[in-house]
């Protein structure tokens, strides 16, 4: 018990490393069959080990837990500290999972040099890990940025047609925020300790240092200007991750020109870093701010609801479609976030998970056909549910479950989500529906024109179902969306702890606000019970 | 002997170092280019000598010894300079029968 | 002064007489025996900071010797150790590049070693006499190795411009050192920051002959507006001496600089600090966009060395401790990236100066994958990526301007220093995403002295990325010698 307390997380962050070492430095490229084996195995493995996480984290223990720690570049106040809340422990179950998945679902996809993109796919997860797990500052930024190189070189070599824009283009973009966001850490870290000399803000003279922790206490006492401009910089950085409108620009090249397998990573698991970024760092540390923005993220927020579906409506190419509605969907998790109270968040974390579940198998069963007819053209296809009935039923499935039928994990993230948004004030609620309503539209009526109707292409008559493979990749992934959509107060308790302290930060800068989050706790204590929403019936009977 | 007041000594300076620096940056002979050079560390060489002379004056010897010290460096330096340009331009004008600077083109300068 | 005061600069007189010996025995070896002469110059350097450790290392705090010309404490040591290892590296990287081009080793190697024991002057002198020799005896080295390859129009051209200019900038520089010595009639660092602290009676031809001396200093450093020799020189020379003078006279500038601005004048901060506010932010603009259009791999590297002139400036305008000390530190880590940046574009120079275009490296992940793994780690660190130690160093200097108020430009840099990411990825497409068409001359040349010291570049930079604790305790025991 105490070593996995003191080494899990250790573990499930350099697992992934090990193997992407042994096999750059104990197999040879040619060697292909290999390769695949041990990268399997060892991603595998952790997900394996991360599933202690779930079972182990206590909810009314203390915030972080499985805390690894110690000194790393002291005199700067640097620390090598590890430590998950349940939040955490959801994101990190989710990404040792996809990486999984994504590992198995490439062995037929990706034909030519397998080694490096063995390694690339497993330090990327290495990165991604760390990311969720870091509470120190300059921890956290060191994997944050780590992981960008990978990805660059996943969509770069093994991407579509123009793969070398869409990589850099998504490299830059992020690597811009990022930056920005550095800036924002130091600001913070200064003012804490010796303050901000030429300008003249003095410190707080506490010791320097990056441990997140410690800068929540502090985080009260920061004042309003400065939290602005820190919040600004976070924006910037975690906006452009989620990506919220207009800083989107990047996810349809990256989406459409990454390998199958990065799409999934893509929208499952680094969308999240952005929100995840926001519910750590921007929420919990810059209180004030985080109110005052409300009256413009939220607005922001929506556009990317409206938008995305919108323009995911007018898509020619199923996946640049799903890339869009990775936007709308996005937009709904920023959405819930800001309503500032406690169905909102919780759905926000809830929809974070449903996203990367949802959205991640659509990347997959996009690719299935991709690889097939090396085609992803809606109109090259019509009729496929007869050459291809499970594939159409697997659809079927995650297409529901994207747009939020009830029995399934959409309906839950997003239900609560329209709570917590009319809970904040009944036009976003609006809005909100109204993205869920484009929602449903888009997905059935790309379902409708890909598999329904007679077989039209010659070209598709002879497609080929899924093989076993293939169907092993989906399946955990379905019993999810089920095991949520039917069963999420196990999600919901392991969240509760991270969603309490987040909002009583916010609330801490605060005290007078009316709606505090003890009595909004209370309000929404029967979110599992689906009332009937208009916008839900709707997308049934289409 | 009437002593030179030493602000017109520094003025001098100011002026022969102008003037060096323009010829740096008009004339496109190499060594022209470096005699201008040799003009400015003169004129630097000149307020030195000033500047120690109106601290001997006011009583501070060791002071203006340490000014009047850095010219004899200041010199041996230029004269090893001048051994070292005097050769890269000889090492080029072998190459190109020209040390005109705006025709060492090659990199774009 | 008595005998024993020399004790601390044994190094320098050593090496000096090593340089010197090298030159001699040049005459016999030079050309028939280049690795054993190479062999016996590191091993000079390499008694040298032995001695450096012995003698040179204060017991207590700084203490000045030989009649306030030198001092002897840890921002020495740290500067001398570095250009010893620079020196070092270079002299290796250089053996195979030298002999393959057909010229002699013995002035070469003995150009490297008088270098040195100027940069090793540079970074302890105490006196603006003993630093403005002791930058005169690297220059003129400098200038010299530039020009080395004396039938090679390229490096003669590079060789002349960087003299006529470098020239200059010592004759502004010396200008200013002149004003200074009449404003305050003192040459003595110590004595002048007394003098400034105390307010000095005649503040406005100090303040001129300060901002002249920055206009040199920065000359040095290779900062906007003072850069254009920079990529002409830098392009010209041999590559392993362009390897050295992106990294040792820049970091003897750089410690000449923090000697002179931390150490000397930063009581008359206000007359200095916003010159060097706008040249970083100018040297970090203009360095990182002019790099973004260069084809020809020594250029961009050479416009991005003035990038990261631009960033290690930020130490200084942010004048606080933590400015010197990640000044210090920056330095350290660029040499390492740096040298083996450039060692890699010796490495591709197989025939005349193939290697040098960036499609010359297409495919090279293909045909050398630990060379181009290499290569991209360094590329990487010079980007500021994580987990090289690129990002150490750029997050400390960041952090000291941030500390000193100057958030726009940390914001300028910041946005830069994703910017140069693209140009260093350039280098990087062409090697892991482009396959290409075999017609290109990138084979690389069988060099083992040349890989190991690039391998041992390539291991430093990850390890002061992911463990920079040690470095920076070194770094921060150089502090007391600028007073803070």
């Amino acid at each position: 018990m105490g070593f996995i307390q003191h080494h899990l997380l250790n573990i499930i962050c350099y697992l992934p490393l090990a193997g992407a070492l042994l096999i750059i430095f104990g197999i040879r490229k040619e060697n292909t069959k290999a390769i695949k084996a041990v990268a399997t195995v060892v991603a595998g493995l952790d997900f394996l080990a991360s599933i202690p996480l779930w079972f182990l984290y206590r909810p009314d223990g203390p915030e972080f837990q499985f805390v690894v720690r110690g000194e790393w570049i002291p005199k700067v106040g640097v620390q090598y500290y590890f430590g998950v809340d349940g939040f955490a422990v959801l994101l990190i179950l989710l990404t040792t999972l996809l990486t999984f998945i994504s590992i198995y679902s490439s062995f037929t996809a990706i034909t030519h040099r397998e080694k490096e993109y063995y390694v690339f796919l497993l330090l990327l997860s290495t990165g991604m890990m760390g990311v969720f797990m870091s509470l120190d500052f300059v921890l956290f930024y060191v994997f944050w940025e780590v992981m960008l190189v990978p990805m660059y070189f996943l969509i770069g070599v093994w991407g579509g047609p123009r793969k070398l824009y869409a990589a850099i283009k998504f490299f830059l973009y992020t690597l811009v925020g990022s930056v920005l966001m550095l800036v924002g850490i130091l600001a913070l870290y200064f003012y804490n300790s010796t303050g901000l000399e030429a300008i003249g803000l003095p410190g707080l003279g506490n010791a320097a240092t990056f441990e997140i922790p410690k800068l929540y206490e502090i985080a009260p006492h920061i004042p309003p200007e400065l939290q602005f401009w820190i919040f600004l910089a976070f924006f910037v950085g975690f906006a452009i991750k989620v990506p919220m409108w207009p800083f989107h620009t990047w996810l349809p090249d990256a989406h459409v020109e990454a390998p199958t397998a990065g799409s999934v990573i893509l929208a499952g698991v680094l969308l999240k870093m952005g929100t995840y970024g926001f519910v750590r760092f921007s929420l919990p540390l810059l209180p004030d701010a985080t109110m005052k923005a409300v009256a413009w993220v939220g607005p922001l927020a929506i556009i990317a609801i409206i938008y995305g579906a919108l323009v995911a409506m007018a898509q020619k190419d199923m996946k640049k479609l799903v890339a869009y509605s990775s936007v709308s969907h996005m937009g709904f998790v920023m959405l819930g976030m800001f309503a500032l109270n406690a169905p909102g968040l919780r759905g926000a974390i809830l929809q974070m998970i449903n996203h990367g579940v949802s959205t991640g198998a659509l990347f997959l069963l996009v690719g299935i056909v991709y690889e097939r007819r090396h085609n992803r053209l809606i109109a090259e296809y019509g009729g496929i549910a007869k050459v291809m009935p499970l594939y159409a039923m697997f659809f079927m499935v995650m297409t529901m479950s994207s747009i939020g039928l009830p029995t399934l994990n959409g309906f839950i993230g997003e239900f609560t989500i329209l709570i917590g948004a009319f809970n904040h004030s009944w036009v976003w609620a609006l809005f909100a529906a109204t993205g869920i309503v484009l929602g449903a539209a888009y997905m059935l009526w790309m379902y409708q024109r890909v598999f329904f109707g007679e077989l039209t292409n010659e070209k598709n008559k002879d497609l080929k179902d899924l093989n076993r493979r293939e169907q092993w990749t989906l399946i955990p992934l379905i019993i999810l969306a089920f095991w949520i959509g039917l069963y999420p107060k196990p999600f919901f308790r392991i969240m509760e702890p991270t969603v309490t302290r987040v909002l009583e930060r916010v609330g801490a800068a605060a005290p007078d606000r009316p709606e505090t989050p003890a009595a909004l706790r209370a309000v929404s204590e029967h979110h599992e019970e689906p009332a009937a929403e208009p916008a839900e019936a709707s997308s049934e009977t289409e | 002997m009437i002593a030179v007041p030493v602000p017109w000594i520094l003025a001098l300076s100011a002026v022969l170092f102008v003037l060096g620096a323009l010829g740096v940056l008009l004339r496109r002979n190499a060594i022209v280019i470096f005699l201008g050079v040799e003009i400015m560390l003169n004129a630097a060489n000149l307020a030195f000598v000033a500047f120690a002379m109106e601290r001997a004056g006011s009583g501070s010897v060791s002071s203006a010894i340490s000014g009047q010290l850095f010219v004899f460096f200041v010199i041996g330096v230029a004269a090893a300079e001048a051994a070292v340009g005097l050769a890269l331009f000889i090492a080029i004008h072998r190459l190109k029968e020209t040390i005109d600077v705006d025709r060492l083109n090659i990199l774009r300068w | 002064m008595t005998l024993e005061q020399f004790v601390p600069f044994v190094p320098e007189i050593a090496l000096a007489v090593a340089a010197l010996a090298v030159l001699l025995a040049g005459i016999p070896m030079g050309r028939k025996a280049p690795r054993a002469l190479a062999l016996l110059s590191v091993a000079a350097m390499a008694v040298s900071a032995i001695l450096v450790v012995l003698y040179a290392t204060p017991s207590a705090g700084p203490e000045v010797i030989l009649g306030g010309m030198l001092s002897v404490d840890g921002f020495g040591v740290f500067f001398k150790l570095l250009f010893l290892l620079a020196g070092a590296i270079t002299l290796l990287m250089g053996v195979g590049y030298v002999v393959r081009a057909g010229y002699g080793y013995g002035e070469f190697a003995s150009l490297v070693l008088f270098a040195t024991v100027g940069m090793m002057v540079m970074a302890s002198g105490a006196n603006l006499a003993s630093l403005y020799v002791g930058l005169e005896l690297m220059a003129l080295s400098v200038y010299i190795l530039v020009g080395y390859f004396k039938l090679e129009v390229k490096s003669n051209e590079g060789a002349v411009k960087y003299f006529v200019l470098g020239a200059l900038s010592s004759a502004i520089l010396l200008y200013g050192i002149s004003l200074v010595y009449g404003g305050l009639g003192t040459l003595e660092l110590g004595a002048i920051r007394d003098a400034l602290a105390a307010g000095s009676p005649s503040g406005r031809v100090v303040g001129l002959g300060i901002v002249l001396v920055s206009f040199g200093m920065l000359f040095k450093v290779a900062a906007v507006p003072f850069h254009v020799w920079t990529p002409d020189a830098y392009e010209g020379a041999p590559t392993p001496i362009t390897a050295f003078i992106s990294v040792a006279p820049k970091a003897a500038a750089f410690a000449m600089f923090l000697r002179l601005f931390l150490g000397a004048f930063r009581p008359a901060i206000g007359q200095w600090h916003g010159v060097l506010w706008v040249a970083a932010a100018a040297t970090m603009i203009y360095g990182n966009l002019a790099a973004l259009t260069q084809d020809n791999v020594k250029r961009m590297l050479a416009y991005s060395s003035i990038a990261h002139a631009g960033y290690a400036l930020l130490g200084i305008v942010a004048a606080n401790a933590m400015g010197a000390w990640s000044l210090l530190l920056y330095m350290l880590i660029y040499t390492f990236m740096n040298l083996g940046a450039f060692g890699f574009v010796a490495l591709l120079e197989s025939r005349g100066y193939a290697g040098e275009l960036v499609t010359d490296y297409a495919g090279l992940a293909k045909r050398a994958p630990a060379a181009a793994a290499g290569m991209l780690i360094l590329m990487l660190a010079l980007a500021g990526i994580p987990p090289t130690g690129g990002f150490m160093g750029k997050l400390y200097v960041f952090s000291a301007a941030v500390q000193a108020g100057y958030v726009w430009l940390v914001v300028i840099a910041v946005i830069m220093s994703a910017v140069s990411l693209y140009y260093y990825f350039r280098i990087v497409v062409q090697m892991y995403l482009h396959d290409g068409d075999g017609s290109e001359l990138a084979a690389l040349v069988r060099d083992r002295w040349l890989e190991i010291g690039i391998a041992a570049c390539v291991v430093v930079v990850l390890i002061l990325g992911v463990w920079p604790a040690p470095a920076l305790g070194w770094a921060q025991a150089g502090l007391a010698a600028l007073g803070f």
